[in-house]
């Protein structure tokens, strides 16, 4: 949707989409062939020295880009800092794999006969075509180590890889790092692409994506009755999060107030949520609790709305649990169908929307939602953003494997 | 804030399965670190390795749950036996062993690292064998029938929290739950996290720290490649991995899973539960030299332990067991000392030292097990040996023995730091 906030965000209340044929690797044949790519990508146009980032990964890359704009934008790279009391958390992916290397490598050394590799002969051709540095990049720990030589920052530093929820899970953790006042100042967010071969063949095996290749920017339809999957995309989020003593004493421009966390697994299967939504309904059950916040506080919920099956039913079961009479009067919407699924950059990007609904009062839509499904009947902010009272939104993030956060945002009030 | 006590402890080790196994082999000095078995390794320098003795996973999960552990990578496995070694020993009765379980699901998270799992290359190169064009895969064949040959899901494997996930289904676990991927720094970091969401009251217990297994040709290849492996002892494994000794050749891959279970104090008090050690302190912290090399000056490493002390309100003179890191490759060992001299200061010299990686290899992101370690120390009273530490590096005295011995120990320590620089601390006491 575009390598900044202002230009990302014109764009979804736009509702234009991100999603076109994939163009990283050729996805012509495979069962999906549509993907939401961040377009004419230059890290040096983010940050000045590229030299101790040679090599990094896609994933770093967005991170890098991303962390650069949030740092100036908080007006740090002026402030006195304590770096000690500067911590990262991120929910970031790992570095994509050296695929021409890793595939040539694994054939070179295949025995048919034997249905097994000779894995003396794939070290003598891994060693060949493998590169120290593309290995390295891969790890998920990377972009962390990144971001911390960019800033400088030395305080505590996590990544969390909690599959499609890592980075909300982030940006909580780093709240209650702040709130535990072991730091004065946490880099929250998260990077990730899997618009890789392997990464799309694994998406594709789970029949968890679009397959609508023909009508790109149509292939997401979150709530609708004829959704079919989710679109991957790639990306990264950052915040700085921030106690308010400390952005108070160097007279930061406070964007919103982090308010509440939540944080449940579902313990149901590895493939499917709960039906129930029962893990969702307590994440978003605590993360109230936590704000000292009622349901019918909330203004805008920012959905998982993947746009499968599953996802949407199950959250939409879940949101009237939580909110009761009050789940209709609730807008709801997902990004997801402009700008696909970040996988475990998902979450930091949606809630930097919601920090911007509040900013501007005005929800951004869910495109593509024409045909009501009657397992979906909330107020999905349809096909066009929305003017509207927003000061207190939700978002919410799921994971495979039953990982499920939520965190509210409130405007500030000193 | 609430205190937080260690009531179950889980190993798989390349020394034995099972914490009981692990401790008393530890002590006896026996050495897990051997020729690789589970593939040839004879196209790499590096060629020994920290492997977990054999095991069937089908004996660690209930019935209903073992066609699932066919989607299970390594990694998850030894999460997963690890898991079921630290709840049998805790007393707690989870969903796996019984209809009513002896705990409030919601109140247990579960927080464990992982590192970056390997997918089995068989596995994948038989199914790109079918849409090969000589020595490449041909995408458009691979997109059109390649891709079928591998199970819906193969993805699931793979994904670093399915250790957490794996252990959340079994033992229903439905409290916070996260998955830490920090490297070797891994486990302490899980461990850490878990210890604060019970501190702050968002949980009453958690099972916590980390699994990974490197033994296996991407794993071994990338050490290699990092030159990060010792080279030099593939004849005499047991001396290959020197931590802190002059002659240090570098790090043994290795595999394994360790995990502690935390409970918050009045709760274990009150159902009586067997209480190995306070988890005290805890601390972290981030290096911003250089990603492939340790900062010689050891300024984050030692702000991570010395935030992990002052969390626990202990000084360094009361520390009766240290648990380092200690990889046995001699830039990092080096790196590593300057960091505990600025965070110990003289009382360096006279902590009992225990560099247990000389007998299991670098675990990783299952470096749990070394904590582990730190904490039967303390409740056994016993040192482990530092069996390859014959003549420290640079004349440091180092108080380290050949052989396992007897100390009080009120307080012990583990520390790790990671390639990527991130570092943490873990204090325990005696309650």
């Amino acid at each position: 949707m575009g390598h900044d906030i202002e230009s990302v965000w014109r764009r979804l209340l736009n509702g234009e989409s991100g999603i076109s044929r994939t163009s990283l690797f050729d996805a012509s044949t495979f069962p999906t062939s549509i993907s939401a790519e961040v377009k004419d990508f230059r890290l040096s146009e983010h940050i000045a020295s590229l030299d101790q980032h040679a090599g990094s990964g896609r994933n770093t890359q967005f991170a890098l880009a991303a962390a650069a704009q949030a740092w100036k934008s908080a007006g740090l790279d002026n402030a006195k800092l304590d770096l000690d009391r500067v911590g990262i958390y991120l929910g970031s992916g790992e570095g994509p794999l050296d695929f021409g290397a890793y595939t040539t490598a694994a054939l070179a050394a295949w025995q048919a006969e034997a249905n097994s590799l000779n894995s003396v002969k794939w070290a003598q051709t891994a060693f060949e075509l493998m590169n120290v540095t593309r290995e390295l990049e891969q790890e998920p720990n990377m972009p962390l180590s990144h971001l911390a030589l960019l800033t400088g920052a030395r305080g505590p530093a996590f990544n969390c890889l909690t599959a499609c929820a890592a980075s909300t899970q982030a940006i909580g953790e780093a709240m209650e790092i702040l709130r535990e006042g072991r730091a004065d100042v946490m880099i929250g967010g998260g990077a990730h692409s899997m618009i890789h071969p392997l990464g799309v063949t694994g998406f594709n095996r789970l029949t968890a994506l679009s397959t609508m290749n023909d009508d790109p920017p149509r292939a997401s339809r979150p709530f609708d009755a004829q959704r079919g999957g989710f679109v991957l995309g790639e990306g990264a989020g950052m915040m700085i999060l921030e106690t308010l003593e400390h952005a108070q004493r160097r007279n930061a421009r406070i964007l919103a107030e982090v308010v509440g966390y939540g944080s449940t697994a579902d313990a149901f299967r590895i493939t499917d949520q709960h039906p129930e939504g029962e893990g969702a309904i307590v994440a978003m059950t605590e993360a109230l609790h936590d704000a000292d916040l009622a349901p019918a506080d909330i203004h805008y919920i920012n959905a998982h709305g993947t746009g499968t099956r599953e996802n949407d039913g199950n959250e939409t079961v879940a949101i009237k649990a939580v909110f009761g009479q009050h789940a209709k009067n609730v807008p709801v919407s997902s990004i997801k169908s402009m700008m696909g699924h970040l996988i475990a950059a998902a979450g930091a990007v949606e809630l930097i929307t919601c920090v911007l609904a509040i900013r501007d009062q005005v929800l951004p839509p869910t495109m593509n939602l024409h045909n009501p499904d009657p397992e979906c009947d909330l107020d999905y902010v349809p096909n066009e953003a929305r003017r509207a009272r927003c000061d207190v939104a939700m978002s919410n993030s799921f994971g495979f494997g039953g990982q499920n956060d939520t965190i509210i945002v409130r405007r500030f009030v000193s | 804030m609430r205190r937080v006590v260690i009531t179950g402890i889980g190993v798989v080790s390349p020394v034995g399965i099972g914490a009981k196994a692990f401790w008393q082999n530890l002590l006896a000095g026996q050495v897990g670190v051997r020729r690789i078995q589970l593939f040839d390794p004879s196209g790499f320098p590096s060629q020994v390795a920290g492997e977990v003795p054999a095991y069937k996973i089908g004996d660690f999960v209930p019935k209903s749950y073992r066609k699932a552990t066919k989607v299970m990578a390594k990694d998850i496995e030894l999460a997963v036996v690890a898991a079921d070694d630290a709840f049998k020993d805790s007393g707690l009765q989870s969903k796996a062993y019984t209809e009513s379980p002896t705990f409030d699901s919601k109140r247990f998270g579960c927080n464990i690292g992982a590192g970056l799992l390997s997918a089995e290359l068989n596995e994948l190169t038989a199914a790109m064998h079918t849409a090969r064009d000589g020595n490449k895969l041909d995408l458009e064949k691979w997109g059109r029938e390649g891709m079928s040959q591998l199970t819906p899901l193969w993805l699931l494997k793979y994904l670093p929290n399915m250790l957490a996930c794996h252990v959340t289904i079994i033992h229903e676990l439905k409290g916070p739950s996260n998955t830490i991927t920090c490297a070797d720094a891994s486990s302490h970091l899980a461990i850490g996290e878990a210890f604060r969401t019970i501190q702050r009251g968002d949980a009453d217990l958690a099972i916590c720290g980390g699994a990974e297994s490197k033994v296996n040709p991407m794993g071994l290849v990338r050490q290699c490649l990092l030159k990060r492996t010792s080279n030099t002892k593939n004849d005499t494994p047991a001396e290959a991995v020197r931590p802190f000794d002059a002659d240090a050749t570098g790090l043994a891959i290795g595999e394994g899973g360790g995990l502690l279970i935390l409970e918050e104090y009045e709760r274990a008090k009150s159902r009586g539960a067997k209480i190995y050690a306070e988890l005290a302190g805890f601390g972290a912290s981030q290096d911003t030299h250089k990603i492939t090399d340790p900062d010689p000056t050891g300024h984050s490493y030692a702000q991570a332990i010395k935030k992990a002390l002052a969390d626990a309100g202990v000084g360094a003179g009361e520390i009766g067991c240290l648990v380092p890191h200690g990889l046995g490759i001699a830039a990092f060992d080096r790196a590593e000392l300057a960091g505990l001299r600025v965070a110990l200061g003289g009382a360096l010299e006279r902590i009992p030292f225990a560099p247990v990686k000389a007998q299991i290899g670098n675990l990783a992101a299952g470096c749990g097990v070394d904590a582990a370690a730190a904490v039967l120390a303390l409740q056994t009273g016993q040192i482990p040996p530092a069996i390859n530490t014959r003549k420290p590096i640079d004349g440091v005295n180092l108080n380290v023995a050949g052989e396992s011995r007897s100390a009080a120990v009120n307080v012990s320590v583990s520390t790790v730091y990671s390639l990527g620089g991130q570092n943490a601390a873990l204090v325990f006491r005696k309650v």
